[in-house]
Parts: structure tokens; C-alpha cells; sequence
């Protein structure tokens, strides 16, 4: 590290840090020193450690190194630093944050800003001269990259940091991220290529074209610790061809995790999400604690949550408030900011508040309900206690007891830090049709030059050729039609550059990037004037006039609907109904899946023995007596399988612990298998700890046949044939054509005609898989049901899991509780092997009962 | 393989296919609403590349029909196109005029906004007012209607009517469906590019849904 200590550039920013008393961290210095070798990385540390300040203070050191006499004056010297980040909210603490060291070092750098909430001047401006340091959304990525001759804006370019990256990876942002990546090198060097050509005189540029090694731009991504950093990093670096460096900081956070366990377990319930009875035991916690966050998992839940705190202990009133995603911006930016002075004694928040900017006053955090993760959890845990030496204190609330094991599970996860990967995606062609159709409003493209460029990247690596041709000419010629009776227009070819030149289309694209959030949102509005928030369409659409909702923690009643607002004026109606938000529902992660599964063995081995255990599962006894008394309490290396009849049919619960989603998928593997052994029809209930298969008829698994129902053989033929991947396939499909340009989602002021234009999700569905099966974004909705829907690995491992342990049926008299919870759930699928006319007949003799 | 049944009401003889039609034989009159003629390309037209395929079939669905019924006349509840005008529609007028001695009557829905230049071209006689024959009318869309007591019959469609079956175990399935009340009947949407609404039937109506090939009385 001797050679960066050398520098001008290094003493000038430790004088800096020195005027504060500060000094660097190591992993600030190693950043820096590997900034000025020219490296590309990954930078691992948790949040509120300085991770900004390592890229960023990376980025001055080499600009005034390479400035050394007039790095104070030299103005308007183009884009230095594109710093990428998942959050809007982020950018403004991040931009004052840096524009703040470039005033007490006295430099010229310009700080700029740019996604959605940029001003249309401010953009005009950025066009003329690029601030040397633009932070950016990725969806304004990609904007930037529709933007006539955008290879010029990134021509000066030396670092792309990517913030946060943990959380853009592993989603269809995060691929955003990518390719935005992938252009960016390829066009610098294409620059590049073209200057050399130049200079040294010779006619054909092709001749001189550079490769990805002489890139002198360095990716840095800046990630807490997820499981797969080294892939995580990996997927940034594939454009640039490079291995990179990960460094970590070794800071390392105390935590403290108490449960907060119900004063009679027997009266606790065994289902529910809400938690709300312990709403009591809340009070205190909030009022010994300078600042407490309330993490609740649901919008819905956490409006509840609001309004019981506040009946409770109505002194509360004025310092607690609410922040979801659906609550108005402005309302949520004054909550963030008065979290920061301290003004507030606690905020009953959602997954809203998991990333974003540090707030000091926060000493405590509550978890209500599974955080789904052990990841999730340490990150809330996390926004507490934040100054680096300070003790995160996190409380975790049970919403039924059975929960109370998850948090022995997930103390136990900590204690022997298993973090869950972020498995990046691949092969997105939706977000493929997006961006090359922004390239075509811009440049224009040539597939030879995209498609090389494409191959380089993680997400499209295994791209084949018939793949690119088929996607090319979807987006040209729009698939399957009648020739002369065609009109399709959106990208033309013209002298092998792929163009959209119609305005209108162009415009329309311009307002779709970034619509990668799907489900159709509606305002809420006072009738007097006022914007509220969000909430979704289908919710609306199911109220009367006149009905009672809350949100943004008001009671509210409905009036109309007039142009996609609702309007409503204040009640003061008692009752009222609480939104369900759709989404948002998280499952188990493997890992606490698999905790919890030791954590039940544990006990259950304890209790053989007289043992203590942890204080969470030592309340649990009655319960886990009861179930042992009306069932069993399975061991690691068992699957229980219950049975039972009640008056509502047959049911048959399995447990394997493994989430939701991989619960759903094996619901409909094995209600498919089963009813190859004799026609039947189930509906079917899961949530993280098992499923539940009901059918009106009595189901037919013994001890002759369970290991075959749970065979990992066939697997894939039995996904496919299981008619639920249609249904799953279905509602994946609204993501991926609304990303795909499918789903037209209007703009102001083409109101009348856009109507014309309007078709649901579910009926393009149809569509497409009776006109036009192989069409390519369908395909990718089949594909996303089994990687994510279903997770087919997870999945997979779980079946070879299952042949190699001991499976027990039961046949409990009443439901037990370790049933209770899911036959509560009300969510509910079905998978028929009757024929269709049977089954409606069958169905109609019960109507007519 | 299309399914019928047949329906009578007034002691007039209707014919309910599962191809979406309606056949009513001493008119030898086939009734449909709800076409939508276009639609795909008004999509296609401002790069939603939806299948034209479909299209295709509804023209040929069509088609099928008048030849297996021998129908002379044609009535459409409204919404023959679904916006402005295309290459879509020149194709249906191509279509149209293979068959010249066909009477097509169309009752006006709120998608029909072509030129009156246009009906006249293809020969399609255009109703702004409910078209009345004997005691039967047609109407794009029931609300709009004057029911009076002993008045006629009405046909209609706009709503693009699905119903909803439950059974046990919380089962549900979704069709489309003819909707009949004492005085009047919505027929489901004739294209297969269109969405439907949920009705709730009411004691006393009759409900024909339409599942895959087959028709379920309800």
C-alpha cells in the first residue's frame, strides 16, 4: 500500500478524514489502492460502515493523481463516476453526502442526480454537460441509453459503482444493471477504437478495434454479505472480461435478539399473521428506546399495526407515523426525514424501510412476524444501533406460536452465520425485448454488435443463436400474422441497423422503462383535493360506495372512481376494512427452512432428555406435547404426513419446512401424482412449514406408495403436466409482458384511444398459448415458474432429502397444531385429473345440494 | 365439433351453439355480439405484437357457422370492429362480400365508430335505434334499453358475460356464458381476443356456459 500512500491524492483525503478526526478503515484503503491499480471489484460491508466513502474517495484520489496541480480548478471534465443505485429515496442522502466532501476540498465537481423525479431542465442540462458524478436509478440507466448518441455521455467514464448490489441482484433491475454494464465498455471501446483509427492514420476501424482487456473503466459493486459474493461479483464483472478483487470490511456488528413471548402460551393462537395480541408488550419496548422501528410484513398488517398502537397508548400520537411503498412519496420523505432528527418515537414500517439511508436515532428495532430470511433479519437488526461499535438490539414477535421456534431457528442461523445466496438471473428475453428496443429509439443497433456484447454478460451467456433470431424477429415482425392484411410496426431494419423511428412509439417505449413493478396501482385521492397514496386496482374494484378503508393509517370512505383515482372522503366510521396488498409474500429462505427443522429435532430430543433449551422453545411445551400427543413432532431426518377427516373432506398435511413456494409446487407434483393412482381433485392451502392437499374424496397414500409419490424421477414431466404450471405460468405472465412491451399502460393525455388498446395479462395469456405457443416471452413465464415459482433446484434437493429420510404418516383424530396454520391459510389452489365436463357436472350436482 | 341446444323462447325456436352463436330458425337468422373485428391489428399497429392467428379464427369460426346453420341473415349486438379503421376490416369486407346474399343487420355498439361510408360499402345495415323483428329486439347494451312489461324479447352483448362455478374444497372454474333473464338475454363476446365480466345470476335466470367444446346448462 506504499504506492497509493505516495500519492497527492491519498494525502489529500486523509488530510480531510483528518480535519474530522477520522481515519480510513482498511477496506477503504485496500479499495482505493486497487481503484488506482485499475482493478474492478466487489466491496462487502455492512451498511453505515463507510462503504460509500471507499468507491466514491477511490474515485477523487485517482481524478486528483491524475490532476495533481489543478484538480481544484479543473471544471466540466465530463462524467467521472456513474453511481448506480436500487433506491430513489438513496440518492438524495448519498448526492448531498458527496457534495459535501467536494466543498470542503474545494474541487469542481458537479454532483448530479437522475431518475424518475428529475426535472426535465435539470435533464436538459445534464445533456450539455454531464456532471462528473451522475447517481442513478437503473431504469434511468437504460433511459440514458434511449437517448440519441449516449455513447458520448460515458466516453470520459472511469468508474461505475453499482450500490447496493445484494439487492438489485437476483432481479430483472438487477439485469437492467447488466446490460446497461455491457453497452457502456462496449461503446467506450468502440470510441476508443475510433480515435486510434484516427490517430494512426488507418482507413478501416475494424482493423485497430480494441477488446474488453485494454477497457480502462473500472466496475465496482458495493453488497452486504449475501452467500454467493464471489458470484455476486462475477455477474458485474463478465462485460470486462476480469476476475476482480472482493474486499471485505472486517467490521463486524453485535447483535442482541430477545423473543417477546405471549404471558400464556395456551391461549396464543395457533394460526394468524397479525400478532396483534401482543400489542401491549410493544408499548414499553418503544418507550425505553430513543427511536424503534416496527417492521411488519405486509402493508395491510402494518396498517392495522398503526392504529392498534395508537388505541392502545394514545399518547403516542404525533411522534409514531407509518411508511409503506403505497403511502404517499411525500408523506414517506417526511417521516425519513424526521426518523433522522429524532423527531419520532417509533414508525411501523414495511419492507420499505429495509434499504435506504442510515438513521442515528434508531436504537431499536421489532420484528413482527418470520422475516422469511436469515439475511432480511440481520439487515433489520441492522438499522439499529448505528454508530459502528453500537449494539444492534432487535425484538422478534411471534404472530402464532408455533413462530417462536423460527426465532430460536434463526438466533441459532446467526450464531453460525448462514446467509442465504441471491441467485442472479438468467436468459430474462423480456428485459432483452425491452432494452434492445431502447437502443432502437435511440441509435439504433446491430444485432451482430449486441449480440457479441450480449454473450459477455452473466444473465445472456448461454444466448443461442436461434434464441437472438427469434427474439429479433419478434421484435421486428411481431411473430405470427396475415401478411397483407399486417400493419405490426415498432422496430424497422434499415441497412441492417434496427431502428424505431415512429415518434409516437419511440415516446410510448420512453414511458415504459421502468415499468417493471406490475400489478395496475390506483391513486387515492380526497374529493376536496389531496393525494393519499396507492393501493391496487382489484382491491378498489371490489368496494361499494360508501365503504370504510384505512390507509396511510386514516379511515377513509369510498366515493368513486373517476379516471384511474379513487376518491374518498375522511369517516370517522369505527369499522373498517384493511387493504390486502398482493405480493410482498416472501418465502421460508432454505436455510431457516433447514435451521428449523435442527430446531425441532433439538427439541424434541431435549424434552426425551429433560433438557433446557433456548427460552422460545421451552414456552412451546404444551404445544409441542399436544402435537406429540395427536401426532408427532418430526425429527431432522423425517417427514411427518398427516391425515385427518374433518367435515370439510379429506386432508392430507406434509411438512418438509422448506417455503411457501417450493410447498406449492410439490401441493400440485404430488396432487398430480395421486391422481394418476385414481381420478381426484384437490384445492389445496401451504404456507412456509407445509401444505395441505383437500379433496372431497378420500386420498389414497400409504406406507406402499409415499416414497414413490415423493420421487425426485420424472420430476420435470410431472412439473409440466401438473396443470397448476398454467395457472403459476399465468400470473408470471403479467410481469413479463408488461416488461415486454405487451400490456399498454397508457400515457396522459391519450386517454380515449388507449382504451382501444387495453387487454388483461390473463387474456393475452389465452392468446398466446392457443395462437402462438412458442412465442418467446410465454416460454420465459414457463421458465420462471420453475426457477422461481417452483424453484426447481430447491425443489429437487428437497424430493432427494425426503428418499433419504424416514417418512411418518399419522393419522391424528383432530387437526393438530402443526396443521392449524395452513388450514387457515385461505389461499388456495386446485388441480383436477377429471375430466373437465365430470368435474363441472360433479360440481354442479353440489351447487344444487 | 360444435355442441347445440336448443331454447325457445316466446315459442320461438333458438339454437345455442358453443361456438358462441345463437341460431334462430324460422328467421334462419344467426346472432352474435361482440366481434370485435380489428382488434389484433389496432394492437399489432402500435407494436403490440398480439397473434393475428386469432383473428383468422374468429373469421373462420364465423364462416363455419353460417355454412353449418345455412343462415341467411346475420345479426350482430353490436361491436362488429373494435376501433378505428384497419387493414383488418378490409379483409372482413372481402370476407363479407363471398357472401352476398347474406342480410347482415348490425344493432350499433360503443366500438363501432367507423364511417357510415363504411357499413354502406360492406353492405351492413346499421341500427342506431334497437332493431325490432316481430317480438324480438337487438341492442348492444341491455342498460341502455327501455324494458317495459310485455315488451319484446331483447338481445344484447357489451358485457362479454363469464360465469363462475365453485364446488367443494373451494374449487372454481371460469367461462364464458349466455346469460337469460325472463325478458332479456346477453350473449358472450363471439371473439376469442376479448375478456369477460363476472355475472351473478340472479333466482330464476338461466346460465349456459361454454366449456371448451361443450355447452352446461345451469
Amino acid at each position: 500500500m506504499k504506492k497509493l500512500e505516495a500519492t497527492t491524492g491519498y494525502k489529500v483525503i486523509t488530510d480531510w478524514l483528518a480535519i474530522g478526526d477520522r481515519k480510513p478503515f482498511t477496506f477503504q484503503k485496500e479499495t482505493w489502492q486497487h481503484i488506482a491499480d485499475g482493478e474492478s471489484g466487489l466491496v462487502n460491508a455492512p451498511t453505515g460502515c463507510g462503504k460509500t466513502f471507499s468507491v466514491f474517495l477511490g474515485s477523487l484520489i485517482q481524478f486528483i493523481n491524475q490532476h495533481p496541480n489543478d484538480y481544484k480548478t479543473k471544471k466540466k471534465s465530463g462524467l467521472q463516476l456513474l453511481w448506480i443505485t436500487p433506491l430513489r429515496a438513496l440518492a438524495k442522502d448519498i448526492g448531498r453526502a458527496m457534495e459535501q466532501v467536494i466543498g470542503d476540498l474545494d474541487m469542481q465537481w458537479r454532483i448530479g442526480i437522475r431518475n424518475g423525479d428529475t426535472a426535465l431542465a435539470e435533464r436538459t442540462r445534464q445533456k450539455k454537460q454531464m456532471p462528473e458524478v451522475l447517481i442513478i436509478t437503473p431504469e434511468s440507466l437504460h433511459l440514458l441509453l434511449g437517448q440519441k448518441e449516449y455513447a458520448q455521455t460515458f466516453q470520459t467514464l472511469k468508474i461505475i459503482a453499482i450500490d447496493e448490489w445484494h439487492e438489485l441482484l437476483g432481479s430483472k433491475r438487477g439485469v437492467q444493471v447488466e446490460l446497461g454494464i455491457s453497452r457502456i465498455v462496449s461503446s467506450q471501446l468502440a470510441v476508443g477504437s475510433w480515435q486510434l483509427a484516427v490517430v494512426s492514420q488507418q482507413s478501416a476501424p475494424d482493423d485497430c478495434r480494441l477488446t474488453t482487456a485494454d477497457c480502462s473503466l473500472s466496475i465496482w459493486g458495493i453488497s452486504a454479505t449475501v452467500g454467493n459474493l464471489e458470484e455476486a461479483k462475477e455477474v458485474l464483472l463478465c462485460p470486462l472480461q476480469k476476475e476482480g478483487v472482493i474486499v471485505k470490511s472486517n467490521m463486524e456488528k453485535a447483535i442482541e435478539i430477545e423473543s417477546i413471548i405471549p404471558d400464556e402460551i395456551e391461549k396464543y393462537p395457533w394460526a394468524g399473521h397479525l400478532g396483534i395480541k401482543l400489542a401491549e408488550k410493544v408499548i414499553p419496548i418503544i418507550q425505553q428506546s430513543r427511536t424503534t422501528l416496527i417492521f411488519i410484513n405486509t402493508r395491510g398488517m402494518s396498517e392495522t399495526w398503526y392504529q392498534k398502537l395508537l388505541d392502545i397508548c394514545p399518547d403516542l400520537a404525533g411522534s409514531i407515523a407509518l411508511h409503506h411503498g403505497s403511502i404517499d412519496m411525500e408523506l414517506r420523505t417526511w417521516v425519513e426525514e424526521n426518523l433522522h432528527s429524532g423527531n419520532l418515537k417509533a414508525v411501523v414500517c414495511t419492507a420499505s424501510l429495509d434499504l435506504g439511508v442510515d438513521f442515528r436515532p434508531v436504537e431499536t428495532v421489532i420484528q413482527v412476524g418470520s422475516p422469511k430470511g436469515v439475511a432480511r433479519f440481520l439487515q433489520r437488526a441492522g438499522r439499529s444501533g448505528h454508530s459502528p461499535d453500537a449494539v444492534s438490539k432487535i425484538f422478534f414477535l411471534p404472530t402464532h406460536s408455533l413462530e417462536l421456534a423460527e426465532a430460536a431457528a434463526l438466533k441459532q442461523a446467526i450464531k453460525e452465520k448462514i446467509i442465504e445466496s441471491r441467485p442472479p438471473m438468467i436468459l430474462c428475453y423480456d428485459v432483452l425485448i425491452q432494452y434492445l428496443n431502447t437502443l432502437a429509439i435511440s441509435d439504433g443497433f446491430r444485432p451482430e454488435e449486441i449480440y457479441k456484447e450480449l454473450i459477455n454478460t452473466y444473465c445472456y451467456k448461454d444466448l443461442t443463436q436461434k434464441e437472438w433470431e427469434q427474439i429479433l424477429y419478434f421484435i421486428s415482425s411481431g411473430g405470427n400474422a396475415l401478411q397483407q392484411y399486417d400493419e405490426y410496426k415498432k422496430t424497422e431494419i434499415e441497412d441492417g441497423v434496427y431502428k424505431i423511428k415512429s415518434r409516437k412509439l419511440a415516446m410510448r417505449h420512453r414511458l415504459h422503462i421502468g415499468t417493471i413493478v406490475s400489478e395496475s396501482m390506483m391513486k387515492v385521492k380526497f374529493i376536496s383535493g389531496g393525494y393519499i397514496g396507492v393501493i391496487e386496482e382489484w382491491f378498489i374494484s371490489r368496494l361499494q360506495p360508501g365503504d370504510v378503508f384505512t390507509l396511510a393509517g386514516r379511515n377513509l370512505e369510498f366515493v368513486m372512481i373517476k379516471e384511474m383515482t379513487a376518491f374518498v372522503r375522511k369517516s370517522n366510521s369505527k369499522k373498517s376494512i384493511v387493504p390486502s396488498w398482493q405480493g410482498g409474500r416472501m418465502p421460508l429462505s432454505a436455510n431457516l427452512g433447514r435451521k428449523l427443522r435442527e430446531t425441532f429435532d433439538r427439541k424434541s430430543s431435549s424434552r426425551k432428555q429433560n433438557q433446557e433449551t433456548e427460552i422460545e422453545l421451552e414456552v412451546l411445551e404444551p404445544l409441542f406435547a399436544l402435537q406429540e400427543k395427536l401426532s408427532q413432532v418430526p425429527k431432522q431426518n423425517e417427514l411427518l404426513i398427516e391425515q385427518i377427516e374433518t367435515k370439510d373432506g379429506f386432508h392430507l398435511f406434509v411438512y418438509p419446512f422448506e417455503g411457501r413456494l417450493v410447498h406449492e409446487a410439490m401441493a400440485a407434483i404430488l396432487a398430480y401424482r395421486i391422481s394418476k393412482i385414481t381420478p381426484i381433485t384437490f384445492s389445496f392451502a401451504m404456507n412456509d412449514y407445509g401444505f395441505e392437499l383437500l379433496s372431497d374424496q378420500p386420498i389414497p397414500v400409504d406406507d406402499t406408495n409415499v416414497y414413490e409419490l415423493f420421487s425426485p424421477d420424472n420430476l420435470l414431466i410431472d412439473i409440466q403436466r401438473s396443470v397448476n404450471s398454467t395457472e403459476m405460468a399465468r400470473r408470471k405472465f403479467r410481469d413479463v409482458a408488461v416488461i415486454g412491451g405487451l400490456i399498454f399502460q397508457g400515457y396522459p393525455g391519450e386517454k380515449k384511444k388507449a382504451r382501444h388498446l387495453q387487454s388483461s395479462a390473463s387474456l393475452l395469456f389465452n392468446v398466446f398459448s392457443e395462437y402462438e405457443p412458442d412465442n418467446v416471452l410465454l416460454r420465459q413465464a414457463y421458465q420462471e415458474v420453475l426457477d422461481q415459482q417452483m424453484e426447481e433446484v430447491r425443489l429437487r434437493d428437497m424430493l432427494h432429502r425426503i428418499q433419504a429420510s424416514n417418512i411418518i404418516l399419522t393419522f391424528p383424530e383432530r387437526l393438530t397444531p402443526f396443521c392449524f396454520p395452513i388450514k387457515v391459510d385461505s389461499m388456495r389452489e386446485d388441480l383436477s385429473s377429471e375430466k373437465l365436463e365430470d368435474r363441472v357436472r360433479r360440481m354442479q350436482l353440489q351447487l344444487e345440494k | 365439433m360444435t355442441r347445440l341446444l336448443s331454447h325457445i323462447i316466446h315459442d320461438e325456436h333458438f339454437v345455442i351453439s358453443s361456438e358462441r352463436t345463437l341460431f334462430w330458425e324460422n328467421q334462419r337468422a344467426l346472432i352474435v355480439a361482440d366481434l370485435h373485428v380489428g382488434k389484433t391489428g389496432h394492437f399489432r399497429k402500435s407494436g403490440i405484437s398480439v397473434p393475428q392467428s386469432v383473428y383468422k379464427d374468429d373469421l373462420h369460426r364465423l364462416l363455419s357457422q353460417i355454412l353449418f346453420f345455412k343462415a341467411e341473415k346475420l345479426i350482430i349486438a353490436g361491436d362488429l370492429t373494435h376501433s378505428v379503421a384497419n387493414l383488418e376490416m378490409d379483409l372482413f369486407r372481402k370476407w363479407r362480400n363471398d357472401f352476398p346474399m347474406l342480410d347482415v343487420h348490425l344493432a350499433k355498439g360503443n366500438h363501432d365508430i367507423l364511417d357510415n361510408k363504411w357499413y354502406a360499402e360492406a353492405n351492413i345495415q346499421v341500427h342506431n335505434d334497437p332493431l325490432e323483428i316481430g317480438r324480438f329486439s337487438f341492442i348492444h347494451d341491455i342498460s341502455d334499453a327501455d324494458e317495459t312489461p310485455n315488451g319484446p324479447f331483447i338481445f344484447s352483448g357489451h358485457v362479454h358475460p363469464t360465469i363462475v362455478l365453485r364446488g367443494k374444497a373451494k374449487q372454481t372454474l371460469c367461462f364464458p356464458c349466455f346469460y337469460f333473464t325472463n325478458t332479456f338475454c346477453i350473449l358472450p363476446a363471439f371473439s376469442r381476443f376479448t375478456g369477460g365480466y363476472r355475472i351473478e345470476p340472479q333466482r330464476g335466470d338461466k346460465v349456459f356456459a361454454i366449456a371448451e367444446k361443450e355447452i352446461l346448462a345451469l
